[in-house]
């Protein structure tokens, strides 16, 4: 697992150079937005549940023959086993997200997704559908734009619109699993 | 690669837990001391090669040497200095462990390397560095810190 300080190392090493003052830049603006990423990692600490199960939920709601007998998410056996899905693939988005860089979210989550579900008979379109709401209101609850209150508190006050690139990169590792599952 | 950051993920992925606020306040921590690390980082990447040759001039002084011997010294601190720069940027110890130190004494004994050079090239540098010329005083303190570590792994 790499974050994105022995990203650079990797990187580095491969070429035989110590780091100098070009590559030491990217990495002194991860420290410079640190409270920035913390925030936007709680944002979604803070709603795990909420965004996970509005994601099932929206998933069913447009394909309602999920929930009907002979559907996928019948039993509620199956049902309970989506919503634990949703919840591990977000909880890997926030190492990634922690982290700055995805190798923990493509190590520990990505590889072989495709193949489990397949062998275990999951749809993949439903799947990427529930993902892209969990990536929806991740994003609006970290930039503060999702209808309603505010949902999270973060260490800095006022922080959503400061939150607008980390949440991007939240995007990105949504996508990452979108288009492994793809 | 370990680093304050992934040594948090690694746990709270062991109990498969969300990052809690202590996790959180752990990887706060470390950024808060980034910045000198960094600074350390590169400053000995732009000193690197003058803090080689300098404590090689010192180890090999005025005697007769064999300048292939001299060269493979010089290889071998650059190397070790390298790597020393990679634990500034990861704020650990990872890289000088994992790509330095496991194997070394295997190697070393192999090879029957004189490992008294190196500490004493090591030590040279340590010593030597100027404050504020080379790097500022908290970055002097993580890169000495460093040193030491690898300075007690070769003893």
């Amino acid at each position: 697992m790499l974050d994105a300080f022995s990203r650079a190392v990797v990187t580095a090493d491969s070429k035989g150079t110590p780091i100098g003052t070009t590559e030491l830049a990217s990495l002194r603006q991860y420290v410079a937005d640190a409270n920035k990423r913390i925030d936007a990692t709680l944002a979604i600490t803070q709603n795990v549940s909420c965004i996970a199960a509005d994601a099932v939920s929206g998933m069913v709601c447009e394909n309602t023959g999920l929930t009907q007998p002979g559907g996928h998410c019948y039993p509620t056996r199956r049902m309970a086993a989506c919503l634990r899905d949703g919840e591990i693939i977000l909880r890997y988005v926030s190492y990634a997200l922690l982290a700055g860089d995805p190798s923990v979210l493509d190590d520990r989550c990505i590889n072989g997704l495709k193949e489990t579900y397949l062998a275990l008979g999951v749809p993949l379109a439903n799947a990427i559908r529930a993902i892209e709401i969990m990536k929806i209101a991740t994003v609006a609850i970290m930039t503060e734009t999702n209808t309603g209150r505010k949902m999270f508190e973060g260490i800095n006050s006022g922080s959503g619109a400061d939150c607008k690139d980390i949440a991007s990169e939240a995007a990105s590792y949504f996508d990452r699993v979108i288009s492994a599952l793809s | 690669m370990k680093s304050a950051v992934t040594t948090v993920i690694s746990s709270a992925d062991a109990s498969a837990r969300f990052p809690t606020l202590s996790d959180i306040e752990s990887v706060k921590g470390s950024f808060d001391r980034a910045a000198s690390r960094l600074e350390a980082a590169e400053k000995l990447a732009i000193h690197i090669d003058r803090f080689t040759s300098e404590s090689l001039d010192y180890v090999y002084g005025s005697q007769s040497y064999d300048q292939a011997n001299k060269d493979k010294c010089a290889r071998d601190i650059n190397h070790y200095l390298r790597l020393i720069n990679y634990c500034l940027v990861t704020g650990g110890t990872g890289p000088l462990d994992e790509w330095g130190i496991a194997g070394m004494r295997e190697v070393i004994r192999a090879h029957q390397l004189p490992t008294a050079a190196y500490i004493e090239a090591l030590t040279y540098i340590r010593d030597k560095v100027n404050i504020p010329g080379d790097m500022n005083q908290q970055a002097a303190a993580e890169f000495k810190t460093l040193l030491d570590y690898l300075i007690n792994a070769l003893a």
